[in-house]
C-alpha cells in the first residue's frame, strides 16, 4: 500500500466521523498541567506539541479497574455472573515508537498461559496512530534497548510530520491499512514533493548494554550482590514507575461490595508495594524495598527478554520522570553493565 | 557551603559520630539531585547542597527504612523545614533527639519541581512554603529552655540542628500568608459547599493510587496502612471515584495537625493532584481551633493524635 498524506485540518474530520460512529479518539491533551493520553472529542483538544505523554495508553487496553464478574446471594442460592465486554473501536492518535512497542509487550503476557479475553477484545478493536518523535528530553532511552524515536514496532499507522502541518501516512498491519482505506477521503495521495521534520535524535547511553545486563542478570550468584541495596536504597515503594510504564501489567483481583452482592474487581498492582509478595502466613520473600526494586528491573531486562520475544522496557523513561527520589533506571542499567 | 558540609560530615564519619549521612547529591549528568547515603569519609564528595534539593530526607529516618537502619546512627542533611518534620517524628515517639545528627542548613528557597529549574532561583518557581518561610536559618547549639512543670531540667526545642551549615539568610516571612496555595484558599472558601465537591471530586478523580503521596511523606509511617488492610476493606483499592475519595479523605484526615507542610506528596503525585491546598487547609483548621501548628516544638503532641483530661469537650471523658 502506498504512503498516504494526512493533513492537520483533515484530522478534524476523522475525529469527528469516528465519534459519529461511536469511536473513542484517545490523543495527548492537557489535564491539569501535563500531556496526558485521554479521550478527546474535538481537534483543538489536541496538543501537537509534547514529547510523550505522562501516562502510557496501556489504560485503554488494560484499563485500571475493571469489573470482572459481579455476585449476588439470595434464598435460593448464589448467583454468579461473568461480565462480557463490547469495547468500542479505540483509535490512538499521537502515540509514540516506544509506546507502540508496548503492545506486543502487553499481548505476550496476557496471551501466555491463559487468554485473557479482556485484554484481547480492547486490543483487538484498539488502532494505534503513532507519531514519529522530533523531540526527546533527557529521560528519553530507546536507542538503548534497541528502538528508534520512528521505530514502526507495534504501531498499526506510522505518521511523520511534515513541515507543512501534515503527516506523511504509512499503513504497516492489515488492521491499519484498512483503517486508512476506510477513510481514503481523509488520507489522501502522498504529493511527489515533500519534506519531512527531522527525526529527534536520541543518544544510546554509552556504557548500558541490555545484552550484558541479561547475562549478568541471569546468572544467579549476583542475585545477592551488594550493589542492588546501595543503588536502590533511596527507593520508597510507591507505584508511581509500574503505573507509568507501558508494560508493567501486574494486576489484583478483589471483591467489593456487602456480603450480599458485589462485584470481582480487577486492578492495577505494583511490585513495588510491600504488600505484593506478603504470604497468608506472614512471610514476606520480597522484605525489604531494594528487592521490591530489584524485581522490577529483572522483570524487565531478564524474565521478559527470557520468556517472551518482546521487550521488557522500551525506553520511554516514564519511571524516571515521574520517581519522586529520581531513582534512574539507566544509571542502573549503566552500573549493571560495569559489572564484572 | 558544600565544603563546608562535607568537612562536617567527613568528621562525623571519621570519629564514628555517625555510620551514615543522608544527604543530596547529583544524578549521572548532573541535572537533578537525588537522595545519598554516604558510609565512607572518601565519599563526603558526594554532597552537594543547592535549590534542587526539594526532597525532604527526613522520610529515611522512619522505621519503614530497616535496611537504612541497619547502617547505624544517621547524620542527615536538613533545611528548616525538614527539621519540622523530625520534630514532629520526635514528638511522636517515633526516634530520639539523640539518635540523629541534624546538619541545619541555612536556605535561601529551593524549587517548587526540579524540572522548572533554568538556573536561576526565581519566586515564581518556589512553592509555597518557601515564600512563608521562618525557618531559613535552623539554630545551633539546642537553646535551654527553662523546666517546664513536671520537667526536672529544661529541654532542648525543636528547629535546633546539631550544626549549622551555611551563611545566614536574611529573609523576613510577609505578615500574612502568601502565594499560590494560600490564594487559592481564599478563592475556595468563597465557594459553594456544592462547588467545593464538585472542585475536589474532580482533582481526586485523577488518582492512580500509586500511593506515592503517602510513601514520600515522612508522617505516613505506619506498619500497614489502613488502605492496606482488607478484612475488612476499609479504603477500596479500585481506582473508581469512591476508592480515590476514600482514600484522598483518609489521608487528609491522618495529617491534620501533624502535617508541616513539607510539599513532599505533592511534588510526587503524577497527577497533579493540589495536596498541598488540601495540607494547608488542614493546617488553618487545626491552627484555629486549637492554635497549634506542626513542626514547632518536639514536646507538644499533635492535637489530633493527643488525649487530654483537660479536655474542654466532655463527649470525649
Amino acid at each position: 500500500m502506498a504512503n498516504k498524506l494526512l493533513k492537520k485540518e483533515n484530522l478534524g474530520k476523522l475525529i469527528d466521523t469516528l465519534s459519529g460512529e461511536g469511536s473513542i479518539f484517545v490523543a495527548p491533551r492537557m489535564d491539569a498541567r501535563q500531556v496526558v493520553y485521554a479521550p478527546v472529542e474535538k481537534m483543538d483538544e489536541i496538543v501537537f506539541d509534547y514529547i510523550i505523554p505522562i501516562n502510557s495508553f496501556k489504560e485503554f487496553l488494560f484499563p485500571q479497574t475493571e469489573t470482572v464478574a459481579a455476585f449476588s446471594i439470595h434464598k435460593e442460592g448464589v448467583d454468579l455472573r461473568g461480565v462480557e465486554i463490547e469495547p468500542k473501536e479505540t483509535v490512538i492518535f499521537g502515540s509514540r515508537p516506544c509506546d507502540a512497542a508496548s503492545v506486543a509487550s502487553l499481548r505476550a503476557v496476557f496471551n501466555w498461559d491463559f487468554k485473557d479475553e479482556f485484554y484481547n477484545r480492547r486490543e483487538d478493536k484498539a488502532v494505534v496512530m503513532t507519531v514519529a518523535c522530533t523531540k526527546a528530553d533527557e529521560s528519553c532511552f530507546c536507542t538503548t534497548v534497541n528502538l528508534t524515536p520512528d521505530s514502526p514496532n507495534g504501531s498499526d499507522i506510522l505518521l511523520k510530520e511534515t513541515n507543512d502541518n501534515g503527516y506523511i501516512v504509512e499503513a504497516l498491519t492489515d488492521k491499519g491499512k484498512k483503517f486508512v482505506e476506510r477513510f481514503n477521503n481523509i488520507f489522501t495521495p502522498q504529493p511527489s514533493a515533500f519534506s519531512l521534520q527531522p527525526i529527534a535524535d536520541v543518544k544510546h547511553i554509552v556504557g548500558a548494554d541490555v545484552k550484558k545486563i541479561q547475562e549478568w542478570l541471569k546468572d544467579t550468584k549476583n542475585y545477592e550482590n551488594p550493589i542492588w541495596a546501595e543503588l536502590a536504597r533511596k527507593c520508597i515503594g510507591c507505584g508511581a514507575c509500574t503505573f507509568a510504564c507501558p508494560t508493567c501489567h501486574c494486576f489484583d483481583i478483589v471483591d467489593e461490595g456487602s456480603a450480599f452482592e458485589g462485584e470481582r474487581i480487577k486492578n492495577w498492582d505494583a511490585c513495588q508495594f510491600e504488600f505484593f509478595t506478603l504470604h497468608t502466613s506472614g512471610h514476606n520473600p520480597r522484605d525489604t524495598q531494594y528487592k521490591r526494586w530489584r524485581n522490577r528491573f529483572m522483570c524487565k531486562f531478564n524474565f521478559y527478554p527470557n520468556k517472551f520475544s518482546s521487550r521488557g522496557c522500551v525506553g520511554c523513561g516514564r519511571c524516571i520522570r515521574v520517581c519522586p527520589v529520581r531513582l534512574d533506571i539507566t544509571e542502573v542499567m549503566e552500573e549493571v553493565s560495569n559489572q564484572p | 557551603m558544600e565544603n563546608q558540609l562535607r568537612q562536617k560530615a567527613k568528621e562525623l564519619l571519621e570519629k564514628g559520630e555517625a555510620k551514615v549521612v543522608i544527604g543530596y547529591g547529583w544524578n549521572k549528568r548532573k541535572t537533578r539531585t537525588t537522595p545519598v547515603f554516604i558510609t565512607k569519609p572518601e565519599d563526603v564528595e558526594k554532597l552537594v547542597f543547592n535549590p534542587l534539593c526539594v526532597n525532604n530526607l527526613s522520610l529515611y529516618l522512619t522505621r519503614k527504612f530497616t535496611d537504612i537502619k541497619a547502617l547505624g546512627k544517621p547524620a542527615i542533611v536538613a533545611k528548616g523545614c525538614d527539621i519540622k518534620t523530625i520534630t514532629v517524628l520526635i514528638s511522636e515517639s517515633q526516634i530520639k533527639r539523640e539518635d540523629v545528627v541534624i546538619l541545619g542548613m541555612t536556605c535561601n528557597g529551593v524549587v517548587y519541581k526540579q524540572e522548572l529549574w533554568k538556573g536561576e532561583l526565581k519566586p515564581e518557581i518556589m512553592p509555597t512554603k518557601c515564600h512563608n518561610c521562618d525557618v531559613r536559618n535552623p539554630q545551633s547549639p539546642l537553646p535551654t529552655l527553662p523546666p517546664q512543670v513536671g520537667e526536672e531540667k529544661g529541654g532542648g526545642r525543636s528547629l535546633a540542628a546539631d550544626f549549622v551549615i551555611g551563611e545566614k539568610v536574611n529573609f523576613t516571612p510577609p505578615d500574612t500568608p502568601a502565594g499560590m496555595v494560600f490564594d487559592k484558599i481564599r478563592d475556595l472558601d468563597k465557594k459553594s459547599g456544592e462547588e467545593r465537591w464538585g472542585f475536589w471530586i474532580e482533582h481526586f478523580n485523577r488518582c492512580i493510587k500509586c500511593y506515592a503521596c503517602r510513601q514520600i511523606c515522612p508522617l505516613c509511617y505506619c506498619d500497614r496502612c489502613i488502605a492496606e488492610k482488607n478484612m475488612p476493606q476499609w479504603i477500596e483499592t479500585s481506582a473508581h471515584p469512591r476508592g480515590n475519595l476514600a482514600w484522598n479523605l483518609k489521608r487528609a484526615m491522618d495529617l491534620a495537625g501533624r502535617c508541616t507542610f513539607c510539599g513532599e506528596c505533592e511534588r510526587a503525585c503524577p497527577v497533579n493532584i493540589p495536596l498541598n491546598l488540601v495540607n494547608q487547609k488542614m493546617a488553618l483548621v487545626v491552627k484555629d481551633a486549637f492554635g497549634h501548628r506542626a513542626g514547632y516544638d518536639e514536646k507538644v503532641h499533635p492535637p489530633m493524635i493527643v488525649f487530654n483530661m483537660e479536655d474542654e469537650e466532655d463527649f470525649i471523658k
